[in-house]
């Protein structure tokens, strides 16, 4: 039902705060200094249109009601909605941005930071076993392909490790039931490898707008990072569940199965009411 | 013969179809190449798990080239897809010497397996745009190409991620199939 009027809102209103948007970019405002200090092209947009997001989103709102002529003392609630619509819809987009950034941020073994959520994840997950070296064979038991971790998050980065640590520390009994399905001797699949091919699910869902009813409906305002993380979660936990429900002959037939959950996953969010919420209990539970 | 019944003939005539085995180690490159093969979006490649499949048009050939993980743990599933097989490509990171002896073994393993025997083998020595990347001939020497007999081989330099040597090593691939049929 919310959704419903958010997005009548959105498409009665968007037309006019564009409008507006594009006066301020030929008037004398913050948004022609980024316009004219910056050369065209990426960076100048991004900081345009975060600049837009976040100082001017109010002003924006007041804009609005001006030109449609809207009296706050007859609909007292009219600015607050319009606002969370605003901050929703740019929010969107600017998560995005967010989530490509730790994408492209490849996992390096210089880097002491990125060392450290590494073997944070394996403390996490393997809690009474001590890492033998940082490269072992070790790394296998909580499903990386070989001995060093580092090549396997590839074209995730550390989207990915970031996504596998969220989960293990924010849900650590599940991560670790989810653990020990994924290390079932004939059910098995490798629990590190299959987290981050849903990562590349997650970000996927995200990049091409699918999963922009979800958010609306779970976060009003604007959408972070983890809420990102915590809609992997529920990939993580939920996939698994589904890999066990269905008992896969092999490993082998992963893109198969994948590819239905996929669906699913596609399906819910096609009800303007999903909410993508793993539904137990979280030690850290984001607000 | 009118330019109707020429366009019937050439779509009565479908493409021969081509079944392609791509294997090698985990972090080869594999998946890239086959994304690559088929013209398809490289930057967000994961780990493969399980296979992947996928059709390509190439020469009059409908290739089907089948992705096979490389992780170890899932090689001994590998032999569930030798039957039929037309042409083997083992794809190496030219990059990964330390694991240089790792993937001859494997590849020794796989000319020695008798569903394989006399298919044609193309070796990409990938990652060639790494500045650390061994070169094909000493990635060749390595592996002691030079004693394979039963059957045709070719080692060919390659970049999946640039495209660079794909295309010519494809060639080899056909062409080799066109003289296997003769």
């Amino acid at each position: 039902m919310l959704g419903y009027i958010w997005q009548y809102v959105c498409t009665s209103f968007l037309r006019y705060w564009v409008k507006w948007l594009f006066r301020h970019l030929t008037g004398k405002c913050e948004l022609q200094r980024i316009c004219s200090g910056h050369k065209p092209g990426a960076t100048r947009t991004t900081k345009a249109a975060l600049e837009t997001s976040k100082d001017n989103l109010e002003q924006c709102v007041n804009q609005i009601m001006k030109e449609k002529n809207v009296k706050p003392q007859n609909d007292p609630l009219f600015k607050g909605s319009l606002h969370i619509c605003l901050l929703q819809i740019t929010g969107y987009s600017s998560l995005f941005i967010s989530v490509e950034d730790l994408r492209k941020e490849v996992f390096s073994s210089e880097n002491p930071e990125h060392e450290a959520m590494l073997l944070k994840l394996w403390d996490l997950l393997m809690p009474t076993v001590k890492l033998e070296s940082r490269i072992t064979k070790q790394w296998g038991d909580i499903g990386f392909q070989g001995d060093d971790p580092k090549t396997d998050f590839r074209g995730m980065g550390m989207l990915g490790l970031i996504n596998l640590v969220f989960f293990s520390e924010n849900y650590t009994e599940e991560a670790r039931q989810v653990l020990s399905h994924a290390n079932h001797p004939k059910l098995g699949y490798s629990y590190a490898i299959v987290g981050i091919n849903l990562t590349e699910m997650a970000y996927s869902l995200l990049k091409s707008g699918a999963l922009k009813p979800h958010f609306y409906n779970t976060v009003l305002g604007t959408p972070e990072l983890r809420h990102f993380h915590q809609l992997y979660c529920y990939l993580a936990y939920e996939f698994d569940k589904f890999w066990v429900a269905e008992e896969p002959e092999s490993i082998m037939l992963f893109n198969q199965y994948r590819e239905k959950f996929h669906n699913i996953v596609k399906t819910h969010l096609q009800d303007p009411d999903v909410s993508l919420a793993l539904m137990v209990h979280s030690k850290n539970k984001p607000k | 013969m009118g330019l109707l019944s020429i366009l019937r003939k050439l779509k009565s005539t479908p493409d021969q179809e081509v079944r392609i085995l791509l294997l090698g180690l985990d972090n080869g490159g594999k998946t890239t190449l086959l994304k690559q093969l088929a013209s398809e979006d490289i930057s967000h490649i994961t780990p493969t798990q399980g296979f992947n499949i996928k059709s390509v048009q190439s020469q009059g050939f409908k290739l089907n080239v089948w992705d096979i993980g490389g992780q170890r743990k899932i090689r001994p599933y590998w032999r569930n897809y030798f039957e039929n097989t037309d042409v083997l490509i083992y794809v190496i990171d030219s990059a990964d010497r330390k694991r240089f002896e790792e993937t001859g073994q494997e590849l020794a393993e796989l000319l020695d397996e008798e569903k394989l025997s006399g298919v044609p083998v193309l070796i990409f020595a990938n990652k060639q745009d790494l500045l650390t990347a061994a070169p094909a001939s000493e990635i060749a020497e390595g592996l002691n190409l030079h004693t394979i007999r039963d059957r045709m081989w070719q080692i060919q330099s390659c970049s999946a991620l640039t495209g660079e040597g794909i295309q010519e090593g494809m060639n080899w691939v056909c062409k080799s199939v066109n003289s296997k049929k003769k």
